[in-house]
């Protein structure tokens, strides 16, 4: 069996004649925080995407926990979704009419069966205890993106994409949120994917990747936080 | 879950939601109200048209040889199995008479009938039958025959006779004389112009032949001939014959009469029966008709309504497909709603149609109309129909949103 949960070989991304991605050759073992840096427009958010069976490659091969994401039709792709992977976005995506808790049981909703307790229980764990039935509207952005935690974890994903998600948030939030990452994964041992601008923010990581157009440029291992 | 996500969004949206609301409404109360008054509409027509005449011919049979019916058979009619479709009929016995009026000679037909007959029969409604009854379309100028010997002229006879209202006519059968009292000058565009009319006893005493009848003219509703009604009775199986014997076809309500008058042959008057039918057909056709061009104009301002609210709910439905809905979940939300509103929709179209049927019914035919057992679920039909043929092209449009493209950045 092998010991990465995400193996690309020659993972490419076109649209018409632009190349978002070239041919990328990545292995990610289980459990790692891998952060991945560039510029806008270098590809990171396009391998984000193809990682997560959001986006198809136009070359190449993906393997994600096993499942040869190539093979998978949209129905597949949106199963495997659902019960391999958390999805943490820069602009939250909540569905503003409903509660914090609704939007984290909505997500229960599509991989199984929604259970409310299991859905407090992972707003409390994110230190939203008090703000169960307050709509992202009456959230401040940090507690957004905490909604967006929980609702990422709440079915215990192997695979958490993070795709900028404190790029939003000031430096005090930004701190409470990668804490809180950092604890949750500690607790959950699930394999991080994380998209950063932030220097700072990519070092929590294990290790961080630079794409430049398309391209692998560099890649370092950090220190532990 | 399901409910909490179409309750609020039903709330959060309300606009959009009374739009496509109002358009299920719109389509479901005029299918109803169309085809609640279908059936009124067919059978009222039916009732007009019987004006141009009679759609039965009643004869003696040629393999009987009789040669004439008999008056006494006359009232089984009223009892018939068809006997309520069954509007009026008269009988005519004729014969060639030598006319003379005013010194001038003339050969023409002597034609006994009923004018206006009342009709008892044991254990039915007593009725009027005769001429009057069948023949609504004759002009008669002075008055109709009251007594057994008067007698109205057809325009063309009494002009050839120089014959006039209040004058007499006599007639000359085989040496037997009748003086009849002119009463009125019958104008009718046809044959009947060269007869002369008069009640059936008299001609019958005349022709010197009591209790017979040449022919009867019988008027009843039929419904349109279909295929199955064009089919041959003989060759019909059992269970054929009793669907055919049980629909109100001419021929079978031909076939019913027949039955009852000894001797007889009885045969429909395609020219009168064919019309009718192609134009109750056509009728019906215009109303089925304007009922699916209602419920397409609906489903289009579904369609509209639920393009325009998923351009609004495109990155909602994105996030849904981002954190794992496939196809069957993201159409289970939308059919929900869909479902919900048609529902709703229906029962209120409903409502509204019986209403309006109502209001159509007393405005066009002066009468009310009794809504048929059929209508409410006709009327949820219709409302399902319109939603989810409104709903095909904006499901479609939700099934094909990238996630990618609408949550980028």
């Amino acid at each position: 069996m092998s010991p990465y949960i995400i193996e690309t070989g020659g993972l490419t991304r076109s649209y018409g004649d632009i190349c978002a991605l070239k041919p990328l050759d990545l292995q990610v073992p289980e459990g790692e925080w891998l952060s991945v840096m560039g510029h806008s427009g270098s590809g990171k958010s396009t391998l984000m995407n193809l990682v997560g069976g959001l986006d198809r490659p136009t070359g190449g091969t993906l393997q994600v926990g096993g499942e040869n994401l190539l093979a998978l039709t949209e129905d597949g792709l949106a199963r495997f979704r659902r019960n391999f992977v958390g999805i943490i976005f820069q602009q939250h995506h909540l569905v503003p009419y409903l509660t914090a808790i609704e939007n984290v049981m909505m997500a229960q909703y599509f991989h199984s069966m929604p259970d409310e307790a299991e859905a407090r229980h992972a707003l409390e764990r994110v230190g939203l205890g008090h703000r169960l039935k307050n709509r992202p509207g009456e959230l401040s952005g940090g507690e957004q993106q905490r909604v967006c935690i929980a609702r990422a974890i709440i079915n215990s994903p192997k695979l958490l994409l993070g795709d900028e998600p404190t790029g939003n948030l000031d430096h005090k939030s930004t701190i409470m949120v990668m804490e809180l990452l950092k604890e949750l994964r500690g607790e959950e041992r699930f394999t991080v994917i994380m998209v950063t601008h932030n220097q700072d923010v990519a070092a929590w990581g294990d290790r961080t990747i630079h794409l430049d157009d398309g391209m692998l440029v560099r890649e370092e291992r950090m220190n532990c936080q | 879950m399901l409910f909490r996500l179409l309750k609020n969004s039903f709330l959060k949206r309300p606009k959009s939601v009374l739009l496509v609301f109002i358009s299920i409404v719109m389509g479901a109360s005029v299918a109803t109200a169309f085809l609640g008054i279908s059936g009124e509409i067919s059978h009222k027509m039916a009732l007009e048209l019987r004006s141009y005449g009679a759609n039965i011919l009643l004869e003696p049979s040629a393999v009987e040889g009789g040669g004439f019916l008999r008056e006494d058979d006359l009232p089984k009619i009223k009892t018939v199995f068809w006997k309520y479709n069954i509007t009026g009929f008269t009988p005519y016995l004729f014969g060639v008479a030598d006319f003379s009026a005013n010194g001038k000679r003339e050969r023409g037909i002597v034609s006994g009938t009923w004018f206006a007959k009342n009709l008892e029969v044991a254990g039915e409604e007593p009725s009027v039958q005769g001429v009057r009854g069948i023949a609504p379309w004759w002009d008669v100028q002075g008055g109709w025959p009251a007594g057994p010997d008067e007698a109205i002229v057809g325009a063309a006879l009494a002009k050839r006779l120089g014959s006039a209202i209040g004058g007499h006519v006599e007639a000359t059968v085989r040496g037997k004389q009748q003086r009849f009292q002119v009463v009125g000058i019958v104008t009718t565009g046809g044959y009947e112009e060269e007869q002369l009319f008069a009640p059936l006893i008299t001609t019958q005493e005349l022709l010197q032949l009591p209790g017979k009848v040449s022919r009867v003219q019988v008027s009843a509703l039929t419904v349109p001939m279909d295929a199955f009604g064009m089919k041959n009775p003989a060759q019909m199986t059992k269970e054929e014959y009793e669907k055919w014997y049980c629909t109100a076809y001419v021929t079978s309500v031909a076939k019913n009469v027949e039955e009852v008058m000894a001797g007889s042959r009885a045969k429909p008057i395609w020219q009168i029966a064919s019309a009718e039918g192609s134009l109750l057909k056509k009728l019906n056709s215009l109303m089925l008709l304007l009922t699916i061009l209602a419920l397409v104009a609906s489903a289009m301002a579904v369609s509209t309504s639920l393009m325009a609210s998923m351009a609004e709910r495109s990155p909602e439905i994105a996030l849904m497909k981002a954190i794992g809905a496939d196809r069957y979940q993201i159409s289970a939300i939308f059919i929900g709603e869909t479902l919900i509103i048609s529902v709703i929709g229906g029962m209120v179209g409903y409502l509204l149609g019986d209403q309006l049927a109502g209001i159509i019914s007393r405005t066009v035919f002066n009468s009310t109309i009794a809504s048929p057992f059929w209508l409410f679920p006709t009327a949820i039909i219709s409302a399902f129909v319109v939603a989810f043929a409104g709903s095909v092209a904006p499901l479609r449009r939700a099934l094909s949103i990238e996630p990618v493209r609408v949550l980028k950045g």
